[in-house]
């Protein structure tokens, strides 16, 4: 809690809680999210405007195996509650599922080891089509120095495949100390070969493009086409008056 | 006109421990953030920093800190702030964390964007104080809001309270 009231005081409008699942132990359930509402009796403001804080949960699943992305197709009710969910691949094979074909709004990079496989063009390309978006931690960067080339490295190498699109940099981070302000998030992705505006962007719009995204997930499972021609004619003959029906209907 | 062009980087040093706020030197700063510099550029870019690099104002009371360095090794800088994760002095090792305001051309730039964050700071304290704190707190932290009033109007930099 302490590491949110941080968040708050450096300038963020809106957090998003992790709750990471690996699949290498047998019996995994997924848990119900922590409502942000027990955790803060009212969200303080954030600096500058007038509206609230908005604290949004996130689900990470870490798969290894095709099989447990039945998982996010299984009509289990917790995972509707989560309002964004990441995948984080370990092989090439579920790194090509997830930017394809999966139902996420995240793909996480990792960062602190050497990546297994080398990104190729077509499914970062199908995932940018997509709307999905590719994450890079920045808290072991902080911490350690080895996994501090790994991230650079990685993301190096994620920039010059996707060409610095669809970044967003986030952190992992444990305690209050491990966080950094909006401006030198900015400043890490000048570090990972982005350039100022993409840096930006990463912190900023890409952010608020990957809500929209869950959003949409969460509440449109179709998508209803109405034909709206005929209709407008319809309610333009009603509310139009008479003088200017035959300048609509021609 | 041939110049040396700086560039001034506010910043804001956040921490658990209360003590560490007392301990913030300028002496203590500027080598956490050169060590800083020197973990991730190197060399070469703790050269080129330090080039024009001091601590040119420090206020132990809000942990601001504002920085001066060339025009062409401010980004540099910039990106090697998050990495400080403590400061060092009289041989006790605090953790804490760099967070940056405002980079400016000039120090009254930055002196400018200071008041104006420094009266939002002392808006929202007002607010907390008023819904929790006792009789005493609330007039400590009114006198200090019509203090820094007076300071602001004759164009000083503010000092906050030390009521948090």
């Amino acid at each position: 809690q302490n590491t949110l009231n941080v968040c708050f005081s450096v300038g963020y409008s809106a957090v998003a809680l992790n709750h990471v699942i690996d699949f290498k132990e047998k019996k995994q359930e997924i848990i119900k999210p922590v409502s942000p509402s027990e955790l803060f009796p009212s969200l303080p403001i954030v600096q500058g405007t007038t509206k609230r804080i908005k604290v949004l949960t996130r689900l990470t699943l870490v798969v290894s195996d095709p099989s447990h992305c039945n998982l996010l197709r299984s009509t289990s009710a917790n995972i509707r509650l989560y309002d964004i969910i990441a995948v984080f691949p370990k092989t090439e094979k579920l790194f090509h599922i997830a930017c394809t074909t999966l139902d996420v709004d995240l793909v996480c990079i990792n960062v602190t080891e050497k990546l297994p496989f080398y990104f190729r063009r077509p499914p970062v390309n199908m995932a940018i089509d997509r709307g999905i978006y590719f994450e890079l931690l920045y808290t072991p960067a902080i911490k350690d120095s080895t996994m501090r080339r790994y991230t650079i490295s990685n993301a190096i190498s994620l920039m010059q495949i996707c060409k610095g699109k669809n970044i967003v940099i986030s952190s992992a981070a444990e305690r209050p100390l491990e966080l950094r302000g909006p401006y030198d998030v900015a400043n890490l992705g000048l570090l990972f070969g982005l350039s100022e505006s993409e840096a930006k962007a990463a912190v900023s719009t890409n952010c608020r493009a990957t809500m929209l995204h869950g959003e949409t997930r969460k509440t449109a499972c179709g998508v209803v086409y109405t034909v709206k021609k005929p209709r407008k004619v319809e309610e333009e003959e009603t509310t139009v008056p008479a003088c200017k029906k035959a300048k609509t209907q021609a | 006109m041939v110049r040396f062009k700086n560039r001034y980087v506010l910043c804001e040093v956040l921490s658990d421990d209360p003590r560490c706020r007392q301990c913030i030197e300028d002496r203590a700063v500027g080598l956490a953030v050169r060590d800083a510099i020197g973990r991730v550029h190197g060399d070469y870019g703790l050269a080129c920093c330090s080039i024009s690099f001091t601590v040119k104002y420090l206020n132990a009371y809000t942990g601001t800190v504002l920085l001066r360095c060339r025009k062409d090794s401010y980004r540099l800088l910039c990106s090697a702030l998050p990495f400080v994760r403590y400061l060092e002095s009289r041989a006790q090792r605090y953790p804490c964390a760099l967070n940056t305001l405002h980079v400016g051309g000039t120090i009254r730039t930055c002196q400018k964007f200071l008041i104006q964050y420094n009266r939002r700071q002392l808006l929202m304290l007002l607010q907390n104080c008023t819904n929790e704190e006792e009789r005493q707190c609330i007039r400590k932290s009114l006198l200090s809001c019509s203090l820094t009033e007076e300071q602001s109007q004759s164009g000083d930099e503010e000092d906050d309270d030390g009521t948090e």
